[in-house]
């Protein structure tokens, strides 16, 4: 059991493959050391603060721990698809800052499937599934622009996916919302209509607000672990990302379409992030409001970035991340302003970072140890 | 007065010894000239005397002091400089900001740009090295861009100034404001070291030219007591250390034909120049030239990675109108790449990753796009086997291996693929004796199972022991067609330096 979890998680026949869950967890560490100085510098209790923010997050038992533990989820179904659009990209040796606009075109496509004719009258088991394709054709296809333009034109991915961050944006705040698709005024609704009954994501933990997004999230991680080491597409967009710094010349002399994969590569990231616009309009607002305060896609980044861009890490630290957000609201109860999590989370994505000096202190320490046990002495640390 | 004497340099890295007991002294004031083949010891002789490797015996002095370099910041506090082959400049800044990097001018803590761009043009005027100290670097041509780092090392006090290959990114008009440069430094006092395997240059510029062959010292010679050819004969050496068993060619019918062929280089301008040539099933073609002779474009052309600008490539007698990778390789290429550790080779995957690229989407390593990794595991350990690559772990990342056993993982793996042409660039660059053997021995198994073989080589050697047939490229053209029975190794080493054209056999 331990050698197929080993062999799954960490891959194989690694010397140091703890090295790799240890970086990110003494990461998170010190993020927290960090915060409670700062919290300790303004005057206030780090003790108290951190019992209310893991007390709230739904990550340990205590009063409300259903209701805490199912937003917790609930958040963290959508960090983890935002994380898996970065996570997905960064494979192929693409830097993906376009989560944000995949999220909210994701979003629209889903509040429009979700409440216009044709589909709204579909009974759920048909109506829920063709919104997820639709969400995800729409999210995939905001992607591959970007990556069709780096593949053809050789403009840089984060140029274009911030751009087109904006484009989406103002597209959808600008003039669906308010145009198009806002609903009628005698309704009595700002933003689109409501989606109809059969679009709503089904309910697992009642009384709570927890839907089968988690469980969906999951089994697309699975699917993406799946794609990224089992298949050969996975196997391709790995020698590209391995080989970015060399401009990817190994994959291209082996004959790959490196300009096709990446256009592909772009597709998946683009529909796994709207996957979690989906899952805020159809389990959470049920409509896409006239002004939606983001943010999903950004801290996709962070969430990607301290899970390593592993699937199995991008959950958990999209888990983490969740969980510092439902936290939040009730740091307040010790003076500390609801946004203390983001420092905690800015802190942690900053000494990832410099994984490579945490890499190598480890590193010195076990050889530090080694020598003291032994006279002679190894080879120096790489 | 000495300003660099090195004793009994020895140099000793795992397979291979680089650098055998060198003693060498240089002069006050002197141009000094090092020459010899790729992988002859020049580069590390340097790096050890820059620093950045320390010497496994031996001792260094500088101006008749004994010294101890164990870093480059040793070196430049000695008063020692290098011109490196790829420029350390950052291109976005200015000339001035580029020399005065790492030892800014300043007012209090704000870098005082005024004072700086004042010290740089007076520099350039005591020197006569002309820049334009406002510009931005990558603005520059690269003669000027060379320029600016010399001046870089000279604002450090550079006494003793190295230049590993300089002239190699150079055009012919640059290499000449180089020599002007160089001997204005002379003039100013300063000691030149000039690394090259350029011989016609560094007879031009040389005081005295030592020449390094295999690792060890052959000989020093003064300016004007030496001729092209008689360097030439010193840089080559007669002796051929590896005995490459000769095998007959069974030739069969052509696999490759190449007509015309013109490619422009990275840099722009034309590097191969209308050249025409056929491989046939169960020879080898070597290639011998100097490196940055048309090498790079024919081999970029024949894999697409550059499209020629005219002629054509056939296959089997088809003609490709545009080639890629991908259609290439179908066609039944397979490319050991001069550079493994860049285009041969995924660093971060495995051996058993590493060993099916290019193969991957092929049963049985996969099917319908799902990997097979039993298979995979079995053909890597097979192989692994075959081509005694070690350590034999098939989870060992490419990163981990040797430069030998890298090449031994790449001949597995393009060896195994399916194919019928088989271009070698350069298979056996930076390898010790022992994996060189083995990779003449594959070349050789390969042309006796019927593979036409293109081997491009810088190594005479090489060429003469392997091939079937020699053509010499010089200067982006074809300068002569021979085999090894009919020539010698001096004469090809002269054809290679241009000194001497032979008449082709028509096609």
């Amino acid at each position: 059991m331990k050698d197929v979890l080993k062999r799954i998680v960490f891959g194989k026949r690694e010397k140091y493959w703890w090295m790799n869950a240890l970086v990110p967890l003494i990461s998170i560490l010190l993020a927290f050391i960090v915060g409670a100085i700062f919290i300790k510098i303004t005057g206030r209790s780090p003790v108290v603060a951190y019992k209310l923010l893991f007390g709230a997050s739904g990550l340990f038992p205590g009063p409300y721990w259903k209701s805490h533990f199912a937003e917790m989820l609930l958040s963290s179904s959508m960090y983890i698809a935002t994380g898996l659009g970065f996570a997905i990209a960064a494979k192929g040796g693409l830097f993906n800052i376009g989560a944000e606009g995949h999220f909210i075109v994701g979003g629209i496509a889903a509040a429009y499937l979700g409440y216009a004719k044709p589909f709204a009258g579909l009974p759920k088991f048909i109506h829920l599934p063709l919104i997820i394709v639709g969400v995800m054709l729409a999210g995939g296809i905001w992607g591959a622009i970007a990556g069709y333009l780096k593949a053809k034109r050789g403009i840089h991915e984060v140029i274009t996916t911030i751009m087109l961050n904006w484009i989406a944006l103002y597209l959808i705040e600008a003039w669906l919302v308010i145009g198009p698709m806002e609903a009628a005024v005698e309704t009595g609704i700002s933003g689109t209509p409501y989606i109809s009954l059969s679009a709503k994501l089904p309910k697992i933990l009642p009384p709570t607000r927890l839907n089968i997004s988690i469980i969906i999230i999951l089994a697309v991680t699975f699917l993406i672990w799946y794609l990224f080491y089992k298949t050969t597409f996975g196997y391709e967009i790995r020698t590209m990302g391995h080989t970015l710094m060399f401009g990817m010349e190994a994959p291209k002399a082996a004959g790959i379409n490196v300009e096709r994969r990446t256009i592909q590569t772009m597709f998946i990231a683009g529909a796994v992030a709207a996957l979690g616009g989906a899952f805020m309009v159809l389990g959470v607002l049920f409509q896409y409001p006239p002004i939606f305060e983001g943010g999903y896609g950004f801290d996709g980044i962070a969430v990607a970035l301290i899970g390593q861009n592993e699937p199995l890490g991008v959950i958990l630290a999209g888990i983490l991340i969740g969980a510092l957000r439902t936290g939040a609201t009730t740091v307040q109860l010790a003076h500390i302003p609801k946004t203390f999590p983001s420092i905690i989370e800015g802190f942690t994505v900053g000494f990832i970072a410099l994984q490579m000096l945490i890499r190598y202190w480890i590193m010195k320490l076990i050889q530090g140890r080694k020598k003291s046990v032994q006279t002679e002495m190894g080879g120096g640390a790489k | 007065m000495k300003a660099l004497e090195v004793k009994g340099i020895v140099k000793q890295f795992p397979g291979v010894l680089a650098n055998d007991n060198i003693n060498l002294s240089i002069n006050k004031g002197e141009i000094y000239a090092i020459v010899g083949e790729n992988g002859a010891g020049k580069s590390t002789l340097m790096k050890i005397i820059y620093g950045l490797y320390t010497p496994t015996s031996g001792e260094i002095f500088v101006f008749d002091k004994k010294v101890d370099i164990k870093t480059p910041y040793d070196a430049i506090g000695l008063k020692i400089g290098m011109v490196h082959q790829e420029f350390m400049l950052i291109p976005r800044f200015t000339v001035t900001q580029n020399i005065v990097l790492g030892d800014e001018p300043s007012k209090g803590i704000v870098f005082d740009y005024k004072k700086a761009l004042n010290e740089v043009e007076e520099l350039s005027e005591k020197f006569g090295l002309k820049v334009d100290p406002a510009e931005k670097v990558a603005n520059l041509p690269v003669g000027i861009q060379q320029r600016v780092e010399i001046l870089k090392i000279l604002r450090r006090g550079a006494e003793i100034l190295i230049f590993d290959e300089p002239t190699a990114v150079l055009t012919p008009e640059e290499t000449e404001d180089l020599f002007k440069t160089l001997m204005k430094l002379k003039k100013n006092g300063k000691t030149i070291i000039f690394i090259s395997h350029k011989l016609k240059e560094v007879i031009a510029i040389a005081d005295r030219i030592a020449v390094l062959r295999r690792g060890k010292l052959q000989g020093i010679v003064e300016r004007g007591k030496t001729s092209e050819v008689e360097l030439a004969r010193m840089v080559v050496g007669r002796d051929v250390v590896l005995k490459i068993p000769k095998a007959e060619a069974k030739v069969g019918g052509t696999v490759v034909s190449i007509r015309d062929l013109t490619v422009k280089s990275k840099r722009g301008i034309i590097g191969l120049k209308e050249v025409s040539f056929d491989v046939c099933a169960g020879e080898i073609v070597g290639i011998a030239g100097v490196e940055g002779n048309g090498q790079a474009e024919l081999v970029n052309a024949l894999i697409g990675f550059t499209r020629p600008i005219k002629g054509t490539i056939a296959f089997d007698g088809e003609e490709i109108r545009v080639i890629t990778p991908f259609n290439i390789r179908k066609k039944g290429m397979a490319y050991i790449p001069k550079d493994r550790k860049m285009r041969g080779l995924v660093l971060p995957f495995r051996s058993r990753e590493n060993i099916i690229m290019g193969q991957h989407t092929l049963y049985p390593f996969s099917k319908n796009g799902v990997l097979n990794n039993i298979e995979i595991d079995k053909f890597t350990t097979k192989k692994l086997e075959e081509f005694d690559v070690r350590p034999r772990d098939i989870h060992t990342r490419a990163r981990n291996l040797s430069g030998g056993n890298q090449q031994k993982l790449i001949l597995a793996k393009e060896m195994s693929m399916e194919h019928k042409f088989l271009l070698a660039s350069q298979p056996t660059r930076g390898l010790d004796i022992g994996a060189m053997e083995f990779v003449y021995h594959k070349l050789i198994e390969e042309k006796e199972r019927g593979m036409a073989i293109l081997l491009i080589s810088l190594e005479l050697s090489e060429i003469m022991g392997l091939s079937d047939r020699i053509l010499v490229l010089y200067n982006g053209e074809i300068v002569g067609e021979t085999t090894p029975d009919k020539t010698t190794e001096e004469e090809l080493g002269l054809m290679m330096l241009g000194l001497k054209k032979q008449k082709r056999v028509a096609q």
